[in-house]
């Protein structure tokens, strides 16, 4: 299937950062006029990973370093959020630490740092963290088959782990619905959703009930609506993304496929390689009927952009020649995308 | 490789047996007892050294030596922002030129050049150039700082001057009537390069520069006049009239006594920037007259010429009392006039020399071989003590030797310069185009555009972030390689899961499934030992591996067969959803999933006692009992299970042929316990006897309600 | 210009790299393994321990890594002859542990050289012992390191009568063809550094799987040069040449040598040496050929780092060397 460009092309900067990527994150806006996105990376030449906090600056984008905060590891999952004045930016790491930076709400500096060394939370590296919003808590979920949940107060945290299936299941990303519940994706399409109630395991699973036709893949990433806590938007490996209604398991609704297990032409087509990470696109209009899918957002190793909604044809943003490694949607400023590019650089785009 | 030697490629060997030794740094304290190598990645080699053994000391050093660094002037980090550039002009010249053979197929014509197959590389060419980095040298006047000589931009950088200047020569075929010209335009934007090895035009003008805010009165320095003629006799026009109008006698206060001196000094300036130039056209607010078409140039070349000699006799140089300003300007008009003895004197480099015998020696030169004789007439005239890399590349290419153009690139830019190029060179000519694609039995059946490619190859392979671009290199070799990029996926680490993915997804794109099992199986047996079983049996799975699954099936049953009986099994679960029911994907693990069906309706009816669930658990232990794939071991504690469902209290639920089979089971069992390798399960000693009471129970009440 | 990975501990002897050059394995005087590893993906200079223990009485030897589809698992050869099997392997929730799995030769009967090849999809092992004795092992299960069985034994001689006499064998070289996926059957070459002529000249064995038994396809050695111990054997990663290349260092220097693919009648291979290097002064301690089988790196008794590779016309030559200093 077509995908159709947008007529009004977004603005996009690509800045090369000569350090590997890790992830990408927009800090919530201290001021409409100072805004900041935090880059995890990876020096190849000198070994060194670190957390760059870069002030932006619009017109043309442009990034320029701020602060930054040297990392024992590479990061393997980041995340930030605005709590009671203060700005948190959670860390995840290939060696199996995690932590947490706490950023001065008027010049985002740097204050202070708290972490869980490593092989405390996992034995190896964690896939992925989430915090909740609303309150400094931190689901983090690895291979090892651990799920844990880790509470920040003031300069102390403690943990407490919430599941172990000792490696007979593995997990690769979290995400919170709501104070108490949340949802992990792992392999086999996998979903699995917690509720914090009723602990001992998770209270529901979705069974990858595909037609046998699909291969099996991973999922890499969730993300869940506030608006509608029973959807569960999940992206993975062969171009996949489907949304798991808690109200209707057995069967995922998919909105996009790749490779000959699309097969039919109701499915989209917009990648044909791994998703690597997904958001609900909170800049595009979108007809809010309660009984269709809010617009997504995904990027992709085939280094596709694109935003992605329910019956209509997909909008490609971006067409890379390199991987898509993972972006972030401005909550502020829903039309300023901030990606993250293999060959050492970030891409920012404008939505006109 | 220390000290930009270059890369370690196969060029014709001209020193003649003796070896480059390099100094090894490992900062132990010697003796060293022995060493080992091992090559990692691409062309990096890891070299450990041992020290005899010894308790105090350190006992070795392990170093990693990258076998090509190609250029120094760049850092490794500037070096790969260029090869991921390169990697889309690259890749789209080689998509156009299979679509450009398949046309050429179509319509039959002899050679591509006949075509404009040219206009394809020019595009690759700039798109490379621009990757490479702007230019500092940019005459250009400016408005705002009348006495800044010189744009401050980027550096410019030999690679970009190197690649331009084959671009001059092998890719625009628009420049070949104007050769001379184009080397003009770049020695004005690359003069500075020189300066590394010797004084140039341009350092000259650079201290000039520095100096001239302290200078009072411009036209008295004779380095004033120095610096213009020396720019004039390399064409760069416009900084020459910037700097001749800021002769003291154009200031305001000056004009009326000094008006004959001020009209020599414009009258030479309006020369200059009137000088004939046989080139399509010049850029944007250059200076000089272009003339497309050779007879229009020499018309006016003539009548330019006039001029100079007609003012050079004026009278009115007698009429000019400053000393100074009369030489420096008759000086000038000797270097317009073509006088070899102003112009040796005026250039420094014998490449500036040169540059100044296109301009006003021999302006009609045309054909690379009056050019390659010219230029080693400017080597004899301004001789050099130690070449210049630069250098070393323009007289190669007017030798017009492919071989040894090569080996240049390859001895002073790297791989990365040589495996590009090539698309230049081979664009130059038809005897380059055989030379660079013909296949060799010397070089195991490829060809030397091949070999060049591998080699660029293995050097992207050995730095971790730029190996995922070696494909698309590996893949335009036709002959090796796909047998190298096999050998490159296989040696990656699975250990973490995105690399792992990428390099999945890569044997996707190039169609290597035998590749990608592979890899997953590494990544299945490394999961599994490691203690991520779930993952383990994921990749295996995806990796059609039915024999390891098979074993995974024996080990957990083991696993399963000690928690039969308990709570834990919940564990297995996950595993089990992953397993799915495929059973051919699944291997030897169907029975797990028919087990946990069975084991769930059996939970059922602990805690329901509905005889519905209870028939659905008989259904399942028959069909448990009946596959062959479930491994007898399990058969008493299966059966040990049921003891509740054959005592069932509302009916008997097993028929008769149902219950004949179990008990022919049962005593299947019997018979194996006599056998020596027979594994007794962990059940109570009277278990076999509970489950043949409670089948015959069952039996009998059977036979009565049918 | 070398950058340094890693410092050993003194009395490291040997040392290895995995199939992805991610982990090392060193071997010390005292019989204690040392595995390190890079911290991170992509890393490239940071190593750290992640394994030491002492796993044996008496000087390891050499160490060689198993191929990665049997698990991360090294081969280590003790100066006492014995060989033993030990693999990485993490048990329900536990940390990584290295555990042994196997043990193979005596102190009357030492293993020399150990190689594992992949072959119709059986994991294969060849054993070089000090009797002359070529044994190749397979293991049975591909899960489970421990399980291995007596495929064939040979002398490494061409006719089948044995030599006379008992043979003292120094040290001997095992280096397979390696063919990615291993779908297909393998073969492998090796040689003897022994008072035992016959059995030195270095040997390419290929399975035959009709007769089920093992046969000598080739010989790397010219007549002039029967006797000459062999120091090294590699066969170089074909990535598409016509003819198979194979690198056999002996007193005489170090010769290359071109193995042709169609056997004439008697089911031998065409073999011809293409050229004969000075190598290293005295023996050599190790081949290694890069990926591309273009450049084969040397290391010897001078002590130096040697690359040799095969000019535009053909022509082998030494290209660079590399003298180590502190």
């Amino acid at each position: 299937m077509a995908v159709t460009a947008l007529s009004d092309g977004p603005e996009i900067q690509r800045l090369p950062q000569y350090k590997y990527v890790d992830a990408v994150r927009w800090l919530p806006p201290l001021s409409p006029f100072d805004r900041f996105a935090v880059l995890a990376s990876f020096d190849s030449d000198s070994d060194a990973s670190s957390i760059e906090i870069h002030s932006y600056k619009p017109n043309p984008a442009s990034l320029e370093p701020h602060s930054s905060w040297v990392s024992p590891s590479r990061v393997s999952s980041l995340k930030t959020l605005q709590f009671l004045q203060k700005t948190v930016i959670a860390a995840s790491t290939y060696a199996g630490s995690l932590h947490f930076l706490f950023s001065n709400s008027t010049d985002a500096s740097l204050e202070s740092e708290v972490s869980v060394p490593e092989n405390e939370l996992h034995r190896g590296s964690i896939s992925s963290i989430d915090l909740m919003d609303g309150g400094v808590e931190c689901v983090s979920v690895a291979g090892d088959g651990r799920v844990n949940l880790v509470t920040v107060g003031n300069s102390n945290l403690s943990y407490r782990r919430v599941f172990d299936s000792s490696g007979l299941v593995s997990y690769t990303t979290a995400k919170w619905a709501s104070p108490v519940e949340f949802a992990t994706g792992g392999y086999g399409f996998s979903l699995h959703w917690w509720d914090q109630r009723k602990p001992g395991g998770p209270v529901s699973q979705f069974k990858g009930n595909w037609d046998q036709k699909m291969t099996a893949g991973i999922v890499h990433s969730i993300d869940i609506h506030p608006s509608r806590k029973h959807t569960c938007l999940a992206g993975g490996s062969l171009g996949t993304l489907f949304a798991w209604d808690l109200r209707w398991q057995q069967q995922p609704i998919i909105l996009s496929r790749g490779g000959t297990a699309a097969g039919n032409n109701e499915v989209p087509l917009v990648s044909e390689s791994e998703v690597w990470e997904v958001q609900y696109d909170r800049s595009t209009k979108s007809n809010m009927s309660s009984t269709r899918l809010l617009p997504a957002m995904i990027c992709s190793e085939d280094g596709i952009l694109a935003i992605i909604e329910q019956g209509e044809e997909p909008q490609e943003l971006l067409a890379e020649p390199c991987s898509i490694n993972c972006f972030d949607i401005d909550r502020h400023n829903p039309s300023d995308v901030i990606c993250g590019l293999e060959w050492e650089a970030v891409a920012i785009l404008t939505k006109q | 490789m220390a000290g930009g030697e270059g890369a370690l490629v196969p060029v014709p060997s001209e020193n003649g047996g003796s070896v480059a030794v390099y100094p090894l740094h490992h900062g132990l304290n010697p003796p060293i007892a022995r060493l080992a190598i091992s090559w990692s990645r691409g062309n990096s080699l890891r070299v450990s050294v041992f020290r005899p053994p010894s308790e105090d000391q350190v006992g070795g050093k392990v170093v990693e030596v990258k076998l090509s660094n190609g250029d120094q002037e760049i850092t490794d980090a500037q070096w790969r922002r260029i090869e991921y550039g390169s990697v889309s002009p690259f890749a789209m010249l080689q998509s156009r030129r299979s679509s450009f053979s398949s046309l050429l197929k179509v319509s039959k014509s002899p050679s591509p050049y006949h075509l404009d197959w040219w206009e394809y590389v020019i595009e690759y060419s700039k798109d490379i150039s621009s990757l490479l980095g702007g230019r500092k040298l940019s005459p250009n006047p400016i408005i705002e700082e009348p006495k800044a000589i010189f744009k401050k931009g980027e550096e410019p950088t030999c690679l970009k001057a190197a690649w331009e200047l084959m671009e001059i020569f092998y890719a625009d075929k628009q420049s070949q009537a104007w050769l001379p010209e184009r080397l003009v335009d770049w020695l004005a934007d690359y003069d500075s390069l020189f300066s590394s090895t010797q004084r140039t035009i341009h350092s000259k003008l650079v201290d000039f520069q520095k100096d001239l805010v302290n200078i009072q009165v411009i036209e008295d320095d004779p380095r004033y006049w120095e610096v213009l003629s020396s720019a004039l006799a390399v064409g760069w026009l416009d900084i020459v009239v910037k700097v001749l109008r800021l002769h003291g006698s154009y200031q305001l206060d000056q004009l009326s006594n000094r008006e004959i001196e001020n009209g020599l000094v414009e009258a030479v300036a309006v020369l200059i920037s009137k000088m004939p130039r046989l080139r399509p056209e010049s850029a944007v607010g250059k200076l000089g007259e272009c003339f497309k078409s050779k007879p229009e140039f020499s018309k006016a070349w003539e009548k330019w010429r006039a001029q100079i000699t007609k003012l050079d006799c004026s009278a009115f140089w007698i009429q000019c009392d400053n000393h100074q300003t009369r030489e420096g300007l008759k000086g000038m008009l000797q270097i317009m006039l073509g006088n070899i003895d102003s112009i040796h004197m005026a250039t420094c480099h014998w490449i500036e020399l040169y540059v100044s015998h296109f301009l006003y020696i021999r302006p009609f030169t045309m054909g690379i071989e009056s050019m390659y004789n010219l230029v080693l007439k400017c080597i004899q005239m301004k001789p050099v003590s130690n070449t210049h890399r630069l250098t070393g590349l323009l007289i190669a290419i007017l030798e017009e030797n492919t071989e040894v153009v090569l080996a240049e690139c390859s001895k002073e830019y790297g791989p990365w310069m040589v495996a590009h190029a090539v698309e230049l060179l081979s664009a130059g000519s038809e005897q380059a185009e055989i030379l660079l694609y013909d296949e060799r039995d010397n070089l195991g059946g490829i060809s030397i555009g091949e070999l060049y490619r591998l080699i660029y190859a293995q050097v992207l392979s050995s730095h971790s972030l730029t190996w995922q671009i070696a494909p698309i290199y590996l893949t335009s070799c036709m002959k090796q390689g796909m047998g190298l990029l096999e050998i490159l996926l296989y040696r990656q680490s699975v250990r973490h899961n995105e690399s792992l993915l990428k390099n999945i997804e890569l044997c996707r794109l190039y169609g290597l499934n035998h590749i990608s099992s592979n890899i997953m199986k590494v990544a299945g047996v490394y999961d599994w030992k490691h203690g991520r079983k779930g993952s383990g049996v994921y990749w295996l799975q995806q990796a059609d591996d039915a024999n390891r699954l098979h074993r995974i099936a024996q080990q957990l049953f083991d696993s399963v067969g000690k928690s039969i009986s308990d709570e834990s099994f919940k564990q297995w679960e996950g595993v089990i959803e992953l397993l799915g029911s495929d059973s051919k994907s699944a291997g030897g693990l169907e029975f797990l999933h028919k087990y946990r069906d069975f084991k769930r309706f059996l939970q059922q009816v602990t805690s329901g006692k509905s005889t519905e669930a209870a028939r659905q658990a008989v259904d399942s232990l028959i069909l448990l009992m009946k596959n062959p794939s479930t491994p007898q071991r399990f058969w008493l504690p299966l059966l040990y299970d049921s003891l509740k469902l054959f005592n069932w209290q509302d009916c008997p639920l097993l028929n008769v042929s149902e219950t004949n089979l179990l008990l022919n089971k049962l005593q299947e069992l019997s018979l194996a316990r006599l056998r020596p390798d027979f594994k007794e399960s962990s059940l109570p000693p009277e278990a076999l006897g509970c489950v043949r009471l409670a089948l015959a129970t069952n039996l009998g009440r059977a036979i009565l309600d049918e | 210009m070398a950058k340094p990975l890693l410092t050993l501990d003194g009395g490291t002897t040997c040392s290895s790299w995995n199939y992805c050059g991610e982990r090392l394995a060193a071997g010390s005087v005292d019989g204690t393994l040392s595995i390190f590893d890079f911290r991170d993906p992509a890393s490239s200079s940071y190593l750290r321990s992640t394994f030491k223990s002492k796993i044996h009485e008496g000087n390891i030897v050499k160490v060689v890594w198993l191929p990665p589809e049997y698990g991360d698992a090294v081969a280590c050869i003790f100066a006492d002859g014995i060989m033993s099997l030990w693999e990485e392997v993490a048990k329900d929730s536990q940390p990584f542990q290295w555990n042994m799995c196997k043990s193979f030769g005596s102190s009357s009967m030492k293993v020399l050289d150990v190689q594992f090849g992949i072959s119709l999809t059986i994991l294969k092992m060849v054993t070089a012992y000090s009797d002359g004795y070529v044994r190749v092992y397979e293991l049975l299960d591909p899960l489970e390191l421990k399980s291995w069985q007596l495929q064939a034994e040979f002398q490494n001689v061409i006719d089948s009568v044995s030599t006379s006499g008992k043979a003292s064998c120094l040290s001997a070289s095992v280096s397979w063809n390696m063919q990615k996926g291993g779908s297909q059957e393998s073969s492998f070459i090796v040689g003897y550094n022994s008072n035992t002529s016959e059995l030195n000249s270095s040997k390419v064995w290929e399975f035959d799987q009709a007769h089920q038994r093992w046969l000598p396809v080739a010989e790397m050695v010219l007549p002039e040069d029967k006797g000459d111990q062999v120091y090294a054997v590699a066969w170089a990663p074909n990535i598409g040449r016509p003819n198979e290349t194979i690198a056999v260092a002996t007193s005489k220097g170090l010769a290359i040598w071109n193995l042709g693919l169609n056997p004439d009648h008697d089911g031998r291979l065409p073999v011809e040496r293409i050229a004969l290097l000075p190598g290293h002064e005295g023996e050599v301690w190790q081949m290694e050929w890069d990926t591309s089988g273009m450049t084969l790196a040397t290391v010897g008794h001078d002590g130096m780092v040697r690359l040799w590779q095969s000019n535009l016309n053909g022509a082998w030559h030494q290209q660079a060397a590399f003298k180590p200093t502190s």
